[in-house]
């Protein structure tokens, strides 16, 4: 071990650098650890904004926030999880601005709200377009402020375990090559999701489920991983992300028949339902011949020039440089997209895993705060409230215990498995098992789900699986091997790729992302009113269910 | 398509320039080439990456010489004019391994410039801070740089001395100048005041040229000299020089060239530059300063001057009030045409009312 | 015969008088009747618009307003950085009613005329590297220039930013070149043709400065220019007469004859020593003059 810390960030995205902010405020010997630039984090890529209870733009309370995340999550998220969210929220986002976050403005001055999909009040503040952007950038100047140790450019690869407590982290180091090992108290995975798993994914490169992967391999239990959102508003044919700011605003979707064809899924709602009640109208409407291209369109020519280059420019930029359309005068053909992971590392709401040491926040972690479908705004909300909440537990309970062992057994067998993916020179490069892996994910774990599909992708990905044990690295040389790390990053793909279709087949009803019209069209409180929780033993998933926790709310029927 | 990458090996310290001929869709910008070509022609060729949206800043490169994001640059123009474009490291940065530059000396400037809010004494208690969009909208431009170091590669400036702060630290400053929650601004301008600072910007434009993200640094360090003005914190040469224009303008309507050098300089300082201006008055290039070139209806500049002290836009704001024509400006320039019917005939048809649509 | 009101600017009134004699004589051969502007005012070089931008704004919108008032459309400039100033305050003037009324109650309250923003700001180069003016240029350069090498060196503010300025490309410029071929020498490519001379920061920072300057005139000279044309006269006051510098500096001694563009086609069009006044030069024009026996 060569260095060590009381607290150790995996990922120093929104949740990874507020977890970090708040164990340094707390007296902890905190180090950030992030295989990008901290602002490079795929944190910066929100669009739309942050929902918080401000009342600035209407009379809004906690109490209303949570019911909307409740019932946008098709009751499946954990209430007590969500309450301290909501309630929480408020202050959060008043000390973003205290440190400088540049939030766009009501006319008295105060943090601007704009309405947002299944959020019963204009709740979402926001900075234009880029307010993930505006986020990560404050957090950053905090971390530069109080100079917090970053190891920039570390692939963070394995979990050390020992005495039954997670000590620590093995990393790459990938700008002079070679593995370090950084001891920790605690270690908090702030690593985000996994759209890399989808081909139309709005996610970036470096999403690719690391933390997920890295707990799950260290024996700790991964929860609703079949709730993969679709977002409703992203680009062919690559993803990128157009936010659900422009329906905000007032953009209108219409089919190939300029027919705005939400009157027939959400009557009421309309473009601000939930995303899930419109990737699902949008991908039937493509499926039954009213797309365009296997696109529908967003329309925000209405809104005018002014508004859209003063709230919308980034997206204006977007739709310019990759549809080749001016959204002041065109429709945007958009479609759904693989956007953000609801499932992941299984926490309680300080942010605690089953494995002593080992914390979670962010997209990364499952609180559960989203349960089957996110709403907008709340996940930029989770990052920061519980990425605070987890450097708090976190650096308070490094501080109150001693050790910290990173045995030299780990060391060695860490070395001794990347010289033998290394030291391979016959086999197949990488890039085809991620491109196979992606396109059958999308077409097999999509939008609607079949269970005829869902077992065919299970033997895709065994099949995969074995490919990837003979994977060839091609690069042999210290310096930025990102041909190594891009290597690393499928296997931990392949890995979560097996979680979600084991959990999806497992769970017979339709309830928020996972949508089984053709044989399980209902939600089934009765018997799936749970969420599904996976571990990996003796190189399969396990799965079993964990109660969710109610506090005020039944669960009714959802409509919008 | 082909391309030609320069690709560099750091611990051989050798470059070669190679060139790859690869098949990509229409839609391929650069960064999707070079995936192919990591993918499929040499998975040892190294470059950063990540959103893909323009939005994390990673993948800043060169392409024929100029600096772009990869992830921005649409390539099917390009192939399709037959033209092997040239790939390679951004420049002003020592190059890591092939299109990777080392950025720590850039984030050392960022740091350098204390980028963090001084919220000082002023507490906005359990709320929000109560400020404008107006007065919100004078650091609007600063807050979209994503650090990708497109503007530092080419700065002409930096390029001849390295330790210039150089425009994305210096636009990163103005962030918090114009910000009305900070109240260390003095600081900062006596601090970005200094020896490679705001008035060591040779004003080449290459930042503003570069910028993939509409910062106009360039703009942001004139904005940061008006603000020190404004201060008072003129003492540096670069800020006198800048001064001395303003005082010729409402005194005699042109330059006056002959008294620029000691006004900027100092007299003691310029009195050592006698042999070179003796050289320059031999070809007529020292104009004498007496009798004055004075501008017909001088007057009306004085009394311009007067009128903007009084009730003008001062320091930043007066270049921030241009901002709203000139981004009309770029939508014009971007889209190509200024008035386009989104209605006419070949658009998309108008949305029919709910309700209304063949599908019911 | 296309009227233009011709904005001088300060160089050409004073230190680089040979810039607007040189000019004025080149007009009408190339198609062009100037209409000088007297009662205007410096356009503040990119420092007013530092140290007092509104004052700078305001100076400008005063400069368009008196080129308007001649009944030209087009107002001329002779220098890289009264093109950009004069261009950046016309967009933002035009592109903004609230801001143009509020500049010009100012102007009419000092008695100045109001402008209306029916004026496009046009340098020299761009008037006569295309079009009709390009036409007559290749005629009136009759007397050639021998297949003198030139390198042509644009400098930075009358092609960056683009946006704002937008003759052409600004990483592969061409008129210059066309120039110099119209005018029957051979241009020399070299990178550093785009990029700064160190003008703006020559007196406050002269290392950075210098380090700056001699690039363009190294890299001109190695690709065996007998000399360098600049469309701009603080290009060319800082690579003609800080060649000195950088001979005590960097023990180079260039000697290097550098042309202002009008002096260039001035001479190909056989203007008078009197109008072309290489005397006012630095650094010696006569290996160039003796080539062509003027």
């Amino acid at each position: 071990m060569e260095v060590m810390h009381d607290v150790v960030v995996v990922g120093a995205g929104c949740a990874g650098m507020r977890a970090a902010i708040e164990a340094f405020d707390a007296g902890a010997d905190v180090a950030m650890i992030s295989k990008i630039h901290p602002v490079r984090s795929h944190s910066g890529a929100a669009e739309g904004g942050i929902n918080a209870a401000l009342g600035n733009a209407s009379e809004d309370d906690p109490e209303k926030h949570a019911f909307d995340t409740v019932k946008g999550s098709d009751y499946l998220g954990d209430q007590d999880a969500i309450e301290i969210l909501c309630q929480e929220a408020p202050d959060d986002v008043y000390q973003l601005e205290h440190w400088g976050a540049v939030f766009s403005r009501t006319p008295d001055g105060r943090i601007a709200q704009r309405p947002f999909g299944a959020a019963g009040e204009p709740r979402t503040a926001y900075a234009a377009d880029i307010t993930g952007h505006v986020l990560i950038h404050v957090l950053y100047e905090q971390v530069l402020k109080r100079d917090i140790p970053t190891y920039e450019e570390y692939f963070a690869w394995k979990l050390v375990v020992d005495d039954g407590r997670c000590q620590g982290v093995i990393a790459w180091d990938l700008l002079r090559g070679g593995l370090q090992s950084i001891g920790a108290k605690t270690v908090i995975l702030a690593t985000g999701g996994a759209g890399r798993l989808y081909t139309g994914t709005t996610n970036a490169y470096a999403c690719t489920g690391d933390g997920m992967a890295m707990a799950l391999r260290a024996g700790v239990a991964l929860k609703d991983m079949e709730m993969m959102q679709f977002h409703p508003t992203t680009l062919a044919p690559t993803g990128v992300l157009i936010t659900e700011g422009c329906r905000g605003e007032g953009a209108y979707l219409l089919n190939a028949k300029a027919e705005r064809f939400l009157v027939r899924y959400a009557p009421n709602a309309m473009e601000l339902a939930s995303r899930d009640v419109i990737s699902r109208a949008e991908q039937t409407e493509i499926d039954e011949g009213r797309g365009l291209n296997g696109n529908v369109m967003l329309d925000l020519r209405h809104l005018g020039a002014e508004r859209i280059l003063e709230r919308l420019h980034g997206t204006r930029e977007l739709s310019m440089t990759f549809a080749g359309v001016d959204p002041i005068y065109e429709p945007i053909p958009v479609r759904p997209g693989a956007h953000y992971h609801m499932g992941g590392v299984d926490t309680d709401v300080w942010g605690q895993t089953s494995l002593p040491g080992l914390y979670a926040a962010g997209e990364v972690a499952c609180v559960s705060v989203h349960g089957a479908n996110r709403l907008g705004g709340n996940a930029l909300m989770e990052t920061i409230t519980y990425g605070k909440r987890v450097g708090r537990h976190a650096s308070e309970w490094a501080l109150a215990n001693t050790t910290v062992e990173v045995p030299a057994a780990v060391e060695a067998d860490a070395e001794r498995e990347l010289k033998a993916l290394l030291d391979r020179t016959a086999g197949e490069r990488p890039w085809q098992i991620r491109d196979e892996l992606a396109e059958t994910m999308h077409v097999n774990f999509g939008v609607f789900r079949r269970e005829e599909q869902m077992l065919e992708q299970g033997a895709i990905v065994q099949s995969l699986r074995e490919r990837y044990e003979s994977v060839v690295v091609e690069d042999k040389g210290e310096v930025f091997n990102s041909d190594l790390t891009q290597a690393l990053e499928l296997g931990f793909l392949l890995e979560l790729a097996e979680c979600m279709v084991v959990s999806g087949i497992a769970r017979k009803e339709s309830r928020g992302a996972h949508a089984r019209p053709y044989d399980y069209p209902n939600r089934d409180d009765e018997k799936y009113l749970r969420h599904t929780l996976v571990t990996w033993k003796d190189g399969a998933v396990q799965l079993d269910w964990k109660p969710v926790t109610m506090t005020k709310w039944q669960p009714q029927e959802r409509t919008y | 398509m082909a391309l030609k990458i320069w690709r560099y090996d750091a611990v051989k310290g050798e470059r070669a320039l190679e060139e790859y001929e690869v098949d990509a869709p229409d839609w391929a910008t650069l960064l999707d080439v070079l995936d192919i070509v990591k993918d499929r022609h040499d998975g040892t060729l190294a470059y950063r990456k990540s959103c893909r949206m323009m939005i994390c800043g990673s993948c800043g490169m060169r392409m024929d010489g100029a600096a772009v994001l990869a992830c921005k640059t649409r390539m099917v123009d390009i192939a399709e004019s037959g033209h092997v474009p040239v790939i390679s490291a951004m420049g002003n940065m020592p190059i890591v391994k092939d299109l990777v530059v080392d950025m720590n000396p850039f984030w050392g400037k960022i740091r350098a410039v204390q980028p963090w809010l001084e919220p000082g004494y002023s507490d906005p208690g359990e709320k929000e801070h109560i400020v404008s969009q107006e007065r919100m909208d004078t650091i609007h431009k600063e807050s979209l740089c994503i650090m990708c170091g497109c503007c530092v590669s080419e700065c002409n400036s930096m390029e001849a001395d390295p330790d210039f702060l150089g425009p994305a630290a210096l636009a990163k400053g103005m962030r918090f100048v114009g910000d009305a929650r900070d109240r260390a601004t003095v600081e900062r301008l006596q601090s970005y005041s200094e020896e490679h600072g705001i008035w060591d910007c040779t004003r080449c434009y290459f930042c503003q040229e570069r910028c993939p993200k509409g910062v106009d640094p360039r703009d942001a360090i004139a904005k940061l000299g008006a603000e020190a003005m404004r201060e008072g914190i003129d003492s540096d040469m670069g800020a006198r020089h800048a001064k001395w224009f303003v005082t010729s303008a409402k005194t005699t309507g042109w330059l006056r060239e002959t008294e620029l050098v000691p006004k900027t300089q100092g007299i003691a300082k310029s009195m050592k530059e006698v042999t070179f201006a003796m050289g320059l008055l031999k070809h007529g290039k020292v104009p004498p300063p007496f009798p004055p070139h004075v501008a017909k209806h001088v007057d009306e500049a004085r009394a311009l001057y007067d009128i903007v002290k009084q009730e003008g836009a001062q320091g930043a704001a007066g270049i921030v009030q241009s901002e709203h024509a000139l981004a009309r400006l770029e939508f014009v320039h971007e889209s190509g045409a200024e008035e386009r019917d989104p209605y006419g005939p070949d658009s998309f048809p108008e949305p029919l009312p709910p309700g209304e649509g063949a599908g019911q | 015969m296309k009227t233009v009101a011709y904005y001088k600017g300060c160089l050409a009134s004073l230190s680089a008088k040979e810039l607007d004699t040189s000019t004025q004589a080149l007009a009408p051969k190339v198609g062009l009747e100037l209409v000088e502007l007297e009662a205007v005012t410096c356009c503040g070089a990119g420092d007013i618009h530092e140290a007092e931008p509104d004052y700078y704004l305001h100076l400008n919108a005063r400069i368009l307003a008196y080129a308007e008032a001649t009944g030209a459309d087009t107002l001329m400039t002779v220098c890289n950085v009264c093109t950009l100033n004069l261009r950046q305050a016309n967009h933002a003037l035009r592109g903004d009613a609230a801001l143009l009324a509020r500049v010009n109650d100012n102007l009419v309250s000092v008695g100045a005329p109001p402008y209306s923003g029916g004026v496009e700001v046009m340098h020299f180069l761009w008037l006569i590297s295309v079009g009709e003016g390009y036409e007559l240029l290749k005629g009136a350069a009759h007397k050639g220039l021998k297949g003198l090498k030139i390198a042509p060196f644009y400098g930075c503010q009358i092609l960056r930013p683009s946006k704002l300025l937008g003759f052409e490309d600004p990483d592969k410029p061409e008129s210059l070149e066309r120039i110099i071929a119209a005018c029957g020498g051979e241009a020399i490519d070299y990178p550093a043709k785009i990029k700064c001379c160190g003008f703006p920061i020559i007196q406050a920072r002269e290392d950075v400065a210098l380090a700056e300057l001699i690039q363009p005139i190294e890299q001109a000279k190695e690709a065996g220019a007998d000399a360098m044309v600049t469309p701009c006269p603080l290009c060319h006051l800082s690579l003609d007469a800080w060649q000195s510098k950088l001979r005590k500096q960097t023990g180079k001694d260039f000697q290097m004859p550098v042309l202002h563009l009008s002096q260039l086609i001035g001479v190909a069009a056989g203007l008078d020593s009197s109008e072309l006044k290489f005397k006012r030069h630095v650094v010696s024009v006569e290996p160039v003059t003796e080539r062509l026996a003027i």
